[in-house]
């Protein structure tokens, strides 16, 4: 039988441990699927943990890529990590699986995106926003390029809406004080906040958000939600039970979702791991990638990027997260759109949903009509 | 940046031999919405309309782009992989505001199209800006003649003269040179006091 070693490379501790936790338990979850189906080729799984630390990416990646013949690495949570690892990818012509919502502005040939660009979380979730809840809004972010990106657009959509930024404000990553944050959304009184925060600055803020509401009604969920773009079921273990009741993520999965592979996926889960075990669009699209990094690898019966890339590109392909289509343009999967609503019961309600939506990372279509003459040169 | 920059139906112009770095090029062009031609002759503008122009800085000869450097009428990409100072001042004087280092890596592009792009645009307004500079600062000897036949018809002194004059140019809708040069041609009567 043949072997292809696939990486695996999530940080398990440091600021985003939780996510990082819950990708490399999915990922796990499928090799485990895959040993025990048995089949004409072996994955066999190089796993990688750099802790949260920039500068072990690098390390970790090399290795995979170069000593262990990795072709396809599964991994990196923030673009930072992705951004770095990137260039070691194209060096030794791997291919990286990123399965992360992330900002845009990004499509190499070198990395296969399934987690949703701006155009597949951030415009649909302003479409619904703005007509039900007012236009005038407060920016929150991590001080990174994530937070920085996503409030850029924001405040890029609102303007175009005829909306209104309040105020806009940055934490470093692992902050945890949101005293001032606080004290500026009770000045400014939005009628929703965007919370681009990732990690331990995000559950204070929401903690603290929660506080707020209790001695000024104005700020409870119903009347002035944070959104979020990113968190998921797999953070919400991190978060005191019952503070971010009410407050609104979107993701492409949510563990609620009714559907038949969505059904059979979490009994699968419950039998392994305990009813328990909560499942998330990081933990549902970590276990997707491997499954399809396999199926792809063993087809080809190669795992060279372009084969990979071949089977991905020629048709779209049933995965737990639905049928998903690899645009051969992007390399990016189209998408559907989901905004839950946390629960008591940490998960989320689904109050909305749209039909996969093809990724655009350069915006290049959604906001082309209203740009061409903005840069359009004049001769 | 409060708008994304955005190059859909752009027209761009390769001026390079075909190779892997420039079918990788071509395709994320591509997938910023833009046209792509890729060319190893000179550039004619006028037959090849081209909204930006990518140009080979290694190989790249000056009959292969029809201008100096602040006449781009486009913005420009130097494609450069040498680090041979006399091909990054080519680069320069044939008004490139932006380069993509070879070999291509596709991050570097969409960041390349925005700094030309940018550095185009400031570079067409500061040439319009000196233009108009330039054109005051010739005029200026009209505008003191006008100021001196002001004087005489109305015995002030330089300061009531010249300030006759910016109110005549106000009401007129023109510039103040404009206004000085009809009152010396002859075609706007010296005003008396106002």
């Amino acid at each position: 039988m043949k072997t292809f070693r696939v990486g695996i490379l999530y940080s398990t501790t440091g600021p985003y441990g939780a996510i990082g936790r819950d990708c490399r338990a999915g990922a796990e979850f499928a090799i485990e699927e895959l040993e025990q189906a048995g089949g004409p080729v072996h994955i066999e799984p190089v796993f990688g943990d750099p802790a949260g630390q920039p500068e072990r990416y690098l390390d970790l990646i090399r290795t995979m890529l170069r000593d262990d013949q990795c072709r396809n690495v599964i991994g990196t949570i923030t673009s930072l990590s992705r951004k770095d690892v990137i260039p070691l990818v194209e060096k030794y012509d791997g291919l990286l699986w990123y399965i992360c919502p992330y900002e845009g502005f990004e499509a190499n040939e070198n990395v296969i995106y399934t987690g949703a660009c701006p155009n597949q979380h951030l415009i649909p979730l302003f479409d619904y926003m703005l007509p039900r809840h007012g236009k005038r809004v407060y920016l929150a972010g991590a001080n990174y390029v994530w937070g920085w990106e996503m409030n850029r657009l924001a405040r890029e959509l609102l303007t175009r809406a005829g909306g209104e930024v309040l105020g806009e404000r940055y934490l470093p990553i692992e902050e945890t004080d949101v005293g001032l944050l606080i004290a500026d959304l009770e000045r400014h009184r939005p009628d929703f906040i965007l919370n681009n925060m990732i990690g331990p600055s995000s559950y204070a803020f929401l903690a603290a958000v929660r506080r707020l509401a209790d001695r000024d009604p104005a700020f409870a969920p119903e009347r002035c939600p944070v959104l979020s773009c990113d968190l998921t079921e797999c953070e919400l273990g991190e978060i005191d039970p019952g503070i971010a009741v009410g407050q609104l993520s979107t993701a492409s999965y949510f563990e609620s979702l009714e559907s038949r592979e969505n059904r059979i996926f979490k009994q699968r889960v419950a039998a392994r791991f305990g009813a328990g075990r909560r499942v998330s669009s990081f933990f549902a699209g970590a276990y997707a990638a491997v499954k399809l990094c396999a199926e792809a690898v063993t087809e080809a019966d190669r795992d060279d990027p372009a084969s990979v890339r071949g089977f991905l590109h020629a048709r779209p392909r049933q995965t737990v997260l639905g049928m998903l289509a690899i645009d051969p343009r992007t390399n990016h999967a189209a998408l559907p759109f989901n905004l839950g609503r946390i629960n008591e019961q940490s998960g989320f309600d689904v109050i909305a949903s749209r039909g996969a939506i093809v990724a655009d990372p350069y915006l290049v279509g959604t906001l082309a009509n209203e740009h061409a003459p903005h840069l359009r040169v004049v001769q | 940046m409060t708008r994304t920059p955005n190059f859909v139906s752009w027209r761009a112009a390769i001026l390079h031999r075909a190779d892997d770095n420039i079918e990788r090029l071509t395709r994320q062009l591509e997938r910023l919405g833009v046209t792509v031609l890729v060319q190893w002759k000179p550039l004619d503008l006028t037959e090849t309309a081209a909204d930006i122009v990518l140009v080979d800085a290694d190989q790249g000869w000056d009959d292969l782009l029809p201008w100096a450097g602040d006449e781009a009428p486009v913005p420009v990409v130097a494609l450069l992989g040498s680090e041979a100072p006399g091909r990054i001042a080519w680069a320069l004087e044939k008004g490139a505001g932006a380069l993509i280092a070879k070999p291509v890596a596709a991050s570097s592009v969409y960041p390349a199209l925005v700094l030309a792009t940018h550095a185009h645009h400031e570079r067409t307004a500061v040439r319009a800006r000196i233009a108009g500079l330039e054109e005051r600062l010739r005029l200026r000897p009209i505008v003191y003649d006008a100021m001196r036949s002001i004087m005489a018809a109305q015995g002030g002194d330089e300061t009531a003269a010249y300030r006759t004059l910016c109110r005549l140019a106000m009401q007129r809708r023109l510039t103040v040179e404009h206004v000085a040069v009809a009152i010396v041609a002859g075609h706007e009567p010296v005003p008396r006091a106002m």
